[in-house]
C-alpha cells in the first residue's frame, strides 16, 4: 500500500512539479505582485499596498476597459448560446448530409484565431465584402471600414468571435441532445404534444446542465478576449479589453508589472463573482424548471 | 605507451583551448526578410573572416515583439551582447543601466555618421546609428497632370499642399491625401512633420515643460484635421499604400519601404518624391532609426563593440541598403555612394533626412508617443477638437514627468 502510494507521487511528480512552477507560484507571485510597484526595467521596487488598486479604479483606461469586455461578454454569450442551440438542433437531425454541416459549423473553431482575425480584418474592410452586404441590405456602412469607426469596431470583433465560436459549442449541444432518451420524446407524442412543448418540456430541462456549462465556460473565455484585439485593432477605436489593458501596461507601455498584477486580479475576481452568479441563477432555474 | 596518451592529451587540450580562445558575440537583431537576411548573414561572415578570433552568433527578432523579449531578457539579467534597437527606446533602457555607455568608444567618429543625437541621454553616448529613416512626400504625377496643374508642378509650402490635396481631391473616385486611421506607432508619426513645420515642440526648450498644447501645435493638428477631413482617404498604412499604388490617392508620407515595393512588385505608377512642404520650403519631417547597442552586462564589449564599428561601416551600410533598398544610410560616406547619388528618389529621402526632427530623447517618450497617438486620434475620429486632445495629453504628458 505505502509502495503503491509512493508510486503514485512519483508518478504525479511531474504534473505536480510544472503546476506548482509555471501555475502556482506565477500566480501567488503576481498576486504578492499587485502590492508592489514593481517595473520590469527597474528590478528594485517598493510595497505599495492597496495604491495600485486605487489607482485603477481611477484610471479611465481601464475602466473604460473593463466596461468593454463586459460588453463583449454580455454581448456575444447569449447570442452565441441561442444560436449554438439552433444549429445543434439543425444538424441533429437525420437529413443527408448532416456531416458537412456539422464539419463546416465546427471548422472555425479548429482554425488558428490569428488567421481568423486577419481574413475579417480584411472582409471589414472598406470596400470589402461585408460593406458590400451591407450596402446590399440598403444601409450605409461605416466611412473608412468597420474596424475604424468607434461605433462598430468592438460589435465587428464580436460579431467574429460568435461566428467562430458557435461551431464549437454547437458540438456540446450535439452531445447533449443526444444524451436525452428518446423514450421521453415516443411518450410525449402518445400524450399528443407537439414539438414545441416537447422542445420546452424535454429538450431544453435536460439540457440545462450542458447549456450552464457552455455559458461558464464562454464567460470565462470571453472575459479574456485578447487576440482578436491584438490583431485587429490594437485597442483602438474603443475596442481596449480588460486583458488587454493588462498587456499593454505590463509589456507594453510602461512595465508596470505591480499595476497590471493588480488589473489582472480584479479580473479574476470580476469572472470569479460573475460564475458564481451565473452558476447561483442557472442552478435555481433548474429547479423551478 | 604513456607518451602516446600524452600526445592525445595534448592534442585535445590544444582543441580546447583554440575552442575557448574564441569569443561568442551574441547579436539580436530585426531583419527577417528574405531579401535582406542573407546580405546580414554575409556581412557576419566577412567579420569573422577579419576576427578570426570572434564568433558571431544571430538571433532574429520581430517587431511585433522584439521590444518585449529584449526587456524580459534585461530584467532577468541576461541578453545577448548587440542588439539592434529603435530610436525610441534608446534612453529608456540606457536610464534603466542596461546599455553600456559608448561614450568613449564611438565619439571619435560622431561627424561621420548622422543621428548620433538619438543615441544621446544626458550628454553620454549610448549607440551607434546604423540604418535610419524619414518620411517624404510621394505624389501622384498623372492625378496632379489631370487635376490641371503645370506639368512639373509640387507643392513647396503648407498652404500650397493643402490647396493642391483639394484640387486633386475634385476628379472622381480621386483623394487628396492619405490619412492614417489610428494606427499605433504610426499616426503620430504622420502629425509630427506638421508639428514641427509649424515650429511646434512637445517640451521647451530647458525640457521642463510640456508645450504640446502650443497654438503651433493647434495649428498643425487643425490642419491635419482639415485634410482628413475634407480630402482623406483614411486606412492603414497599408491601405493607403495599397490605394496609392492603384491611383486614388493624389499625396502620400510614405518611407522607402515603399520605393522598394514599388520596385519589386514592377507597378507602373507615375510618381514622384519631394521633400516635406514648409512654411518656407522645405518642411521638416520625421526621422527615426535603428541602432547598435552593446548590452552593459556583456563580458564580450570589446568584441562587441568591433562587430558594430564593422557593420556600421560605410562599406557594409551601402551592402545592406542595395539589398534592403534603404534609402538612409547613416554613415555620411555612404550617403555619397553611386547608388544614392544616382537615383533621384533616394537622394529626396537623403535630403529629407537632414531636414528631418527626431523625437526628444527622453526615457518615457514610448508613453508620450502614446499620449500625442491618442490626442490625434481624438481629434480626428473623437471628439473633433484639436485645441482639447492637445491639452489633455499636455496634462497628461505634465502628470507622466511628475510621476
Amino acid at each position: 500500500m505505502r509502495q503503491s502510494r509512493a508510486s503514485s507521487l512519483v508518478l504525479s511528480l511531474p504534473w505536480i512539479v510544472t503546476f506548482v512552477l509555471f501555475w502556482l507560484f506565477p500566480l501567488l507571485y503576481s498576486l504578492v505582485m499587485g502590492f508592489t510597484d514593481y517595473r520590469l526595467l527597474a528590478p528594485e521596487f517598493d510595497w505599495v499596498g492597496w495604491s495600485n488598486y486605487r489607482e485603477l479604479f481611477a484610471d479611465d483606461d481601464f475602466l473604460a476597459a473593463l466596461k468593454n469586455t463586459f460588453v463583449f461578454v454580455l454581448g456575444t454569450i447569449p447570442v452565441t448560446t441561442v444560436i449554438a442551440l439552433v444549429l445543434a438542433l439543425l444538424v441533429s437531425g437525420g437529413f443527408k448530409g448532416r456531416a458537412l454541416f456539422r464539419a463546416g459549423y465546427f471548422l472555425p473553431s479548429v482554425t488558428a484565431m490569428v488567421v481568423i482575425a486577419l481574413i475579417f480584418t480584411n472582409l471589414y474592410q472598406r470596400g470589402g465584402y461585408v460593406a458590400l452586404l451591407v450596402q446590399l441590405a440598403g444601409l450605409t456602412p461605416p466611412e473608412h471600414g468597420f474596424l475604424f469607426d468607434r461605433a462598430t469596431a468592438l460589435y465587428s470583433i464580436m460579431a467574429m468571435d460568435v461566428w467562430m465560436s458557435v461551431g464549437y459549442y454547437m458540438l456540446i449541444f450535439l452531445a447533449g441532445l443526444k444524451a436525452i432518451p428518446n423514450e421521453l420524446y415516443e411518450a410525449a407524442v402518445l400524450t399528443g404534444a407537439g414539438w414545441w412543448r416537447s422542445f420546452r418540456s424535454i429538450t431544453l430541462p435536460l439540457l440545462k446542465p450542458v447549456a450552464l456549462f457552455i455559458i461558464m465556460i464562454n464567460s470565462i473565455k470571453s472575459f479574456q478576449v485578447f487576440v482578436e484585439v491584438f490583431v485587429m485593432t490594437k485597442g483602438k477605436f474603443d475596442t481596449a479589453t480588460a486583458v488587454y489593458f493588462i498587456y499593454e501596461q505590463g509589456l507594453q507601455t510602461e512595465f508596470r508589472f505591480g499595476y497590471a498584477s493588480a488589473a489582472a486580479y480584479v479580473l479574476f475576481v470580476v469572472i470569479a463573482l460573475f460564475s458564481i452568479v451565473q452558476f447561483i441563477l442557472l442552478r435555481r432555474r433548474q429547479a423551478l424548471w | 605507451m604513456i607518451r602516446i596518451y600524452l600526445i592525445v592529451f595534448l592534442f585535445f587540450a590544444l582543441l580546447g583551448s583554440q575552442a575557448l580562445a574564441k569569443t561568442t558575440v551574441e547579436w539580436w537583431q530585426f531583419w527577417t526578410d528574405p531579401s535582406v537576411k542573407p546580405t546580414i548573414q554575409a556581412i557576419v561572415d566577412d567579420f569573422e573572416k577579419a576576427y578570426p578570433d570572434i564568433e558571431v552568433k544571430l538571433t532574429d527578432l520581430t517587431w511585433a515583439n522584439g521590444h518585449e523579449k529584449i526587456v524580459i531578457a534585461f530584467a532577468s539579467g541576461a541578453g545577448p551582447d548587440v542588439l539592434e534597437l529603435g530610436s525610441d527606446w534608446i534612453a529608456q533602457f540606457a536610464v534603466a543601466g542596461h546599455l553600456r555607455d559608448l561614450s568613449d568608444n564611438l565619439s571619435a567618429d560622431s561627424n561621420q555618421y548622422q543621428g548620433y543625437s538619438m543615441a544621446t541621454y544626458d550628454g553620454r553616448l549610448y549607440a551607434k546609428p546604423w540604418i535610419l529613416g524619414t518620411r517624404v512626400l510621394f505624389a501622384n504625377r498623372d492625378l496632379l497632370n489631370q487635376a490641371g496643374f503645370e506639368p512639373d508642378y509640387l507643392p513647396v509650402t503648407l498652404d500650397h499642399f493643402k490647396a493642391a490635396t483639394l484640387r486633386v481631391s475634385k476628379l472622381n473616385g480621386v483623394y487628396g491625401w492619405g490619412s492614417n486611421t489610428a494606427e499605433k506607432h504610426r499616426l503620430y508619426k504622420k502629425y509630427l512633420p506638421f508639428f514641427w513645420t509649424k515650429g511646434a515642440q512637445v517640451f521647451s526648450d530647458d525640457g521642463r515643460y510640456c508645450v504640446l498644447s502650443s497654438d503651433l501645435a493647434i495649428q498643425a493638428l487643425q490642419l491635419y484635421k482639415d485634410l482628413h477631413d475634407s480630402c482623406g482617404y483614411v486606412a492603414s498604412q497599408r491601405g493607403i499604400e495599397d490605394a496609392f499604388l492603384e491611383g486614388k490617392i493624389g499625396f502620400i508620407l510614405s518611407g522607402d519601404w515603399l520605393l522598394k515595393r514599388i520596385e519589386l512588385e514592377k507597378r507602373e505608377i507615375n510618381f514622384v518624391t519631394t521633400l516635406f512642404p514648409g512654411l518656407k520650403f522645405p518642411g521638416r519631417s520625421f526621422m527615426g532609426g535603428e541602432f547598435l547597442a552593446v548590452n552593459a552586462a556583456s563580458k564580450n564589449s570589446e568584441a562587441a563593440i568591433k562587430l558594430i564599428d564593422f557593420v556600421t561601416s560605410a562599406q557594409a551600410q551601402v551592402r545592406f541598403c542595395k539589398a534592403n533598398r534603404s534609402a538612409n544610410p547613416s554613415s555620411k560616406q555612404a550617403q555619397q555612394d553611386e547608388y544614392f547619388q544616382s537615383n533621384p528618389h533616394l537622394q529626396t529621402f537623403v535630403k529629407q533626412l537632414s531636414l528631418s526632427n527626431h523625437p526628444p530623447v527622453d526615457p518615457d517618450w514610448v508613453n508620450i508617443e502614446t499620449i500625442i497617438e491618442e490626442a490625434v486620434e481624438e481629434a480626428l475620429f473623437g471628439s473633433g477638437r484639436p485645441a482639447e486632445a492637445l491639452r489633455q495629453a499636455r496634462q497628461k504628458i505634465t502628470d507622466l514627468k511628475h510621476r
